[in-house]
């Protein structure tokens, strides 16, 4: 759990953890990362079981298809904890947060919500990314396993059962062979998570590499798979990037703007 | 003109504007909230030293413009993307009715894009061919995600956009730049998508066709179609300013265009003035991908490379031989100014625009 979530709430809030822990799930979902290690959620109150979650976007120009799913998510998630009953977002410094507010707030779909500006359904939108999320994942697990030392051959015939987590490391049970550690734990484990969230199977003895149509991966297809992939991955890493660093120029510039706003009233 | 170790470099900035977001141009709320969006683009990927106050960010005009790019930015050649925006801004961003007063007084300076809307139909046929008679339109940029009069953004595959660029062919227009970026109003699907770029490239294979920003965020869709079609370029805007603040991120993506697309298809683009010229160039021409990058890629970012990508690649596709181009500008009143300041050894001065507008 980042700090900057844990010092979202007071310690003394009914369900906490649990709240955190729901919290902590929800993404970005053209980014791939969760909304709280971004920095999108500025305040979290919880009073009496009504929590209010102000969240702020990297810019008031922010695709408002992707800023309505997570305002959604997270009401989604919080409305999942026993102890709350009403959830009101607040979207901040946005060109259409009005509208996201009413709509989210009310348990209005996009489609209904924005009906008259084209709305539509968002199902095929968030797939694509679910999508590319998947690829972006398994290219970290593949860098870490070639990083070990495990050859195409090695790679192509681990099955899930054969990763194992040992404290925070990740190690691969190779046939005939001493375990070897494979990177961080959570970059596994979020993998084979994204591979049960798109219904691809997720038993021990399923392949661990697998096409999107959840076919193993011969040695003589890996390569290419694994270039395609480390585009996407870099496509959506770059991007997080970005957004990061414009939320972070926004956030000194409108503090700039506050502490430029008092030294004028002082003035007067 | 860059020059690296006594030889010069042409560069033409692929991408950049002199626009007008001044608070009496701009119409409420979206002419304000348009320009807060670049200034934080702006402020977020620029080194601290490099940074403008809002006031000039807004609007900096042809002074400043001059200088950043000619006197200190080493650009020899800029290509006006023209962008309209008249629903955020009473006299228009950057049109390029403005754009010409540039044009016309610099003339070798500056190449000049226009525009169409293919929803404007038959009648919208007509606007564009005058257009290009009555201005010296060199290329296009064209912007898929804008709304107008109900229709929520158009495809470069749609039939009147066919018929749009069947009339380009006509007229001798090849190049075609094309944004993809974020609608005002919301959709379903995604804004910054570029499968259309695959069906009009392989339709048109006369034309041109350079996607802005590299496609990002949507990098990896762009890599896969630029691969396939030979007439498809990446535009580097955007993707440049990652040298500072993510170099790491800039090597991984210019190691994945060189993988992908090689170095005869990439352009640099400051799209000034989100970012300046100056700074960028100093560090691209400074950068070299790191060890690990260049042998898992087999790709490096060599001189001759930065070469194409700065200039060359560019000056092909616009007909222009930098060596003879070269000779026009050193003879223009920018070329005199610098090669006043290089004898004086003092460095390059302000450009005393003021003065050059008596004589004109």
């Amino acid at each position: 759990m980042p700090k900057e979530a844990q010092s979202l709430l007071p310690s003394d809030v009914p369900d906490r953890a649990v709240i955190l822990e729901r919290l902590q799930r929800v993404l970005d979902p053209e980014l791939d990362e969760p909304v709280l290690q971004l920095g999108f959620i500025e305040s979290l109150h919880v009073h009496e079981g009504h929590a209010t979650v102000a969240i702020h976007m990297p810019t008031s120009w922010c695709a408002v298809n992707f800023v309505y799913m997570m305002a959604e998510d997270i009401r989604h998630a919080l409305l999942a904890v026993e102890s709350i009953h009403a959830v009101t977002i607040r979207v901040g410094d946005h060109f259409a947060a009005p509208a996201i507010e009413t709509g989210v707030n009310a348990g209005t779909p996009f489609a209904e919500a924005f009906a008259a500006e084209g709305g539509g359904n968002l199902t095929t939108l968030r797939e694509t990314f679910l999508r590319k999320g998947f690829t972006s994942r398994q290219e970290r697990v593949l860098r870490d396993l070639k990083d070990a030392g495990l050859t195409a051959a090695d790679i192509c015939a681990l099955r899930i059962g054969d990763l194992s987590f040992v404290g925070d490391a990740c190690l691969a049970h190779c046939a005939g062979r001493q375990p070897v550690e494979v990177g961080p734990a959570d970059t596994a484990r979020r993998y084979l998570q994204r591979r049960g969230d798109l219904g691809l199977d997720g038993s021990p003895t399923g392949p661990l590499i697998t096409d999107l149509q959840d076919q193993p991966l011969t040695v003589e297809r890996l390569e290419e798979h694994w270039t395609r992939a480390r585009t996407v991955r870099l496509s959506l890493e770059a991007n997080g990037a970005f957004c990061r660093a414009v939320l972070a120029a926004r956030q000194t510039s409108s503090h700039e703007l506050s502490f430029l706003g008092q030294t004028k009233r002082c003035q007067r | 003109m860059y020059t690296h170790n006594g030889q010069d470099i042409f560069v033409v900035d692929g991408h950049m504007h002199l626009w007008d977001a001044s608070p009496e141009n701009q119409r409420p709320p979206h002419g304000k909230n348009w320009i807060d969006c670049f200034y934080a683009y702006h402020s977020g990927l620029s080194p601290a030293d490099e940074k403008w106050p809002y006031e000039k960010f807004c609007q900096y005009g042809e002074a400043a413009l001059v200088n950043d790019l000619f006197v200190k930015g080493y650009v020899d050649v800029g290509i006006l993307n023209s962008t309209y925006l008249y629903e955020f801004y009473k006299n228009g961003f950057n049109s390029h009715q403005q754009n010409n007063a540039l044009k016309a007084k610099y003339p070798d300076r500056f190449i000049l894009n226009g525009s169409f809307d293919p929803r404007a139909e038959e009648a919208g046929l007509e606007a564009f061919r005058h257009m290009v008679e009555q201005y010296p339109i060199a290329g296009l940029k064209l912007y898929t995600a804008e709304w107008r009069q109900g229709s929520k953004g158009w495809r470069l595959n749609d039939p009147w956009a066919y018929r749009y660029f069947e009339l380009c062919q006509e007229l001798g227009i090849t190049n075609i730049h094309v944004h993809k970026g974020p609608t005002v109003y919301p959709l379903n699907r995604d804004a910054f998508d570029v499968h259309d770029v695959d069906y009009a490239a392989t339709d048109f294979p006369a034309l041109n066709f350079i996607v802005e920003h590299v496609g990002l965020p949507r990098l990896d869709d762009f890599c896969w179609i630029a691969t396939q079609e030979r007439n498809v370029y990446a535009g580097l805007a955007v993707a440049m300013p990652f040298i500072h603040p993510r170099p790491r991120y800039f090597a991984e993506i210019m190691a994945n265009l060189l993988f992908w697309i090689g170095p005869d298809k990439i352009l640099f683009g400051s799209d000034y003035a989100i970012w300046t010229p100056k700074w960028l160039i100093e560090k691209f021409m400074a950068f070299e991908l790191p060890d690990d990058i260049r042998q898992e890629y087999g790709v490096d970012l060599s001189l001759e490379t930065k070469r194409k990508i700065l200039g060359e690649n560019a000056a092909r596709l616009y007909g222009i031989d930098p060596a003879v181009h070269r000779e026009k500008l050193r003879r223009d009143a920018i070329g005199v100014h610098l090669a006043a300041a290089t004898a004086d050894q003092a460095g390059a001065e302000a450009f005393p625009v003021a003065s050059v507008q008596e004589h004109a």
